[in-house]
């Protein structure tokens, strides 16, 4: 009996129980994820709180604006100049322009990098602020966005556009109204919102919501993974019910600005 | 959200975006009309003006005062301060430099065409008489222009060189529209010349 046991596991392998055992986990921790209506968050928040926010105005001197901004490891600044002369190369142009650049430090990511732009960003920040921004107020002329990641600890892309608008208003560039962006993550019948890194790399997908919450316009919406109609809709909701207080915090910290200045 | 009138210095703070009253109010500066609202577009102080007495249009104008408004950038209309770089035969090029006594924070560049020298004899003009590299001008900005440059004038008595270097480097001292003469060696040199005020 022990002798054919021991025969019948001639195969066995170390490595592949490993391999295995790691398998079940990594599953076991997706259903958890998945069907438990209630897991604590690694970082102790429940599904619908954001991280701790910083916001300030100011901190780039040579620039016209610039805004820093924290939301918990994820620390970005964003400087705007101009409105200054548009490059020879432009053609004329009745209404002004708007360039965004985003850029990311070499230390930025945990493994480090090689501090590249980042095109894709740089696109979806143009087209975020481009439906805010007053272009006509200042024809032939370019106002310039250039955006730094400090540290990147998830969801960097709806905090540049925070801190973006942030700058645009502080540099007193003509805007519609603030631009604030949160992004919620999906975990099977759950949605999370402003996710880690961490909890980035395990999503079954996202949706980031760019949102003028005085008007009530989105001025962008970007849906990545599988998600059915009726959860799309309370994730846009719940973005852009979170989008309305951030934006509170922007007011208030821009007003607290302008009274420091008299 | 009824209007009230406030203070002309320190009305409450608003920042872009927010409701300053409904369509009984005019949109002035830093404000734009939405739908049948008047909403902020800069971050400054509201401020509430009455219409001018007399006018058909009886409603009060609301606007934003910034306390920091961008850098100041030439608009047609504008006075400027300009900084000859370049002369050629037919035009000179120059940088910008104040618009309407507030600095640029980055120059712009402006274009005085020979036509826009001067009102009178305008095909006479000479451009290597009226302006040299380095001179100061006060001119008014006529158009966006092209591409390349605002286009300025100085066909005004109070517009043209206002401070300038002779050859020497002395400073030249205008002693009639058309000339100017060195501190230091008494040469006259021909320019544009601003109306002393």
């Amino acid at each position: 009996m022990s002798a054919a046991a021991a025969a019948t596991d001639g195969t066995y392998s170390p490595a592949a129980a490993a391999g295995e055992k790691r398998r079940e986990r990594k599953e076991e921790l997706r259903r958890h994820l998945a069907e438990d209506a209630d897991w604590p968050r690694a970082d102790g928040r429940s599904f619908h709180d954001c991280r701790p926010a910083f916001m300030q105005t100011g901190p780039t001197t040579a620039a016209s604006g610039s805004a820093y901004a924290e939301f918990g490891k994820t620390k970005v600044i964003v400087s705007v100049f101009g409105p200054r002369e548009s490059k020879k190369a432009m053609l004329y142009s009745d209404t002004g322009r708007l360039n965004c650049n985003v850029s990311y430090t070499t230390f930025a990511t945990p493994i480090r990098g090689q501090g590249m732009d980042n095109k894709e960003y740089s696109a979806m920040l143009h087209k975020a602020l481009e439906g805010a921004v007053m272009l006509h107020t200042f024809p032939k002329t370019t106002v310039d966005v250039f955006a730094l990641v400090l540290e990147s600890g998830g969801s960097d892309l709806p905090i540049i556009i925070s801190c973006a608008s942030l700058a645009l208003a502080d540099a007193g560039i003509m805007i519609y109204d603030l631009v604030t962006s949160v992004s919620v993550s999906c975990f099977g019948k759950n949605i999370i919102i402003d996710p880690t890194s961490d909890e980035e790399a395990w999503q079954d997908g996202s949706i980031m919501v760019a949102y003028m919450p005085a008007r009530k316009e989105i001025t962008q919406l970007t849906l990545t993974g599988e998600w059915s109609d009726g959860k799309i809709t309370n994730a846009v909701e719940l973005c852009m019910d979170a989008c309305s207080k951030l934006c509170d915090i922007l007011r208030e910290r821009l007003k607290d600005a302008a009274s420091l200045a008299e | 959200m009824a209007a009230t009138a406030m203070d002309h210095d320190g009305g409450e703070v608003v920042t872009p975006g927010e409701l300053l009253g409904n369509s009984s109010l005019l949109a002035g500066l830093g404000a734009y009309a939405d739908g049948r609202c008047v909403r902020a577009s800069i971050t400054g102080h509201r401020r509430l003006v009455p219409p001018p007495p007399g006018s058909t249009d009886q409603r009060s104008t609301v606007e934003v005062v910034g306390h920091k408004a961008h850098g100041a950038v030439p608009q047609p209309g504008s006075v400027v301060i300009a900084r000859v770089t370049k002369v050629m035969a037919r035009m000179a090029s120059a940088d910008i430099m104040c618009v309407d006594s507030k600095a640029v924070k980055e120059k712009f560049t402006g274009m005085i065409r020979q036509q826009d020298v001067r009102a009178t004899e305008i095909d006479k003009v000479d451009m290597f008489q009226s302006y040299r590299p380095g001179d100061i001008v006060r001119a008014l900005v006529l158009s966006l222009g092209d591409a390349r440059a605002y286009y300025l004038s100085t066909a005004q008595n109070e517009l043209g060189v206002v401070s300038a270097q002779s050859i020497t480097g002395g400073t030249l001292v205008p002693i009639s529209w058309t000339e100017m003469q060195c501190e230091l060696t008494g040469q006259i040199e021909q320019r544009k010349v601003a109306k002393v005020e």
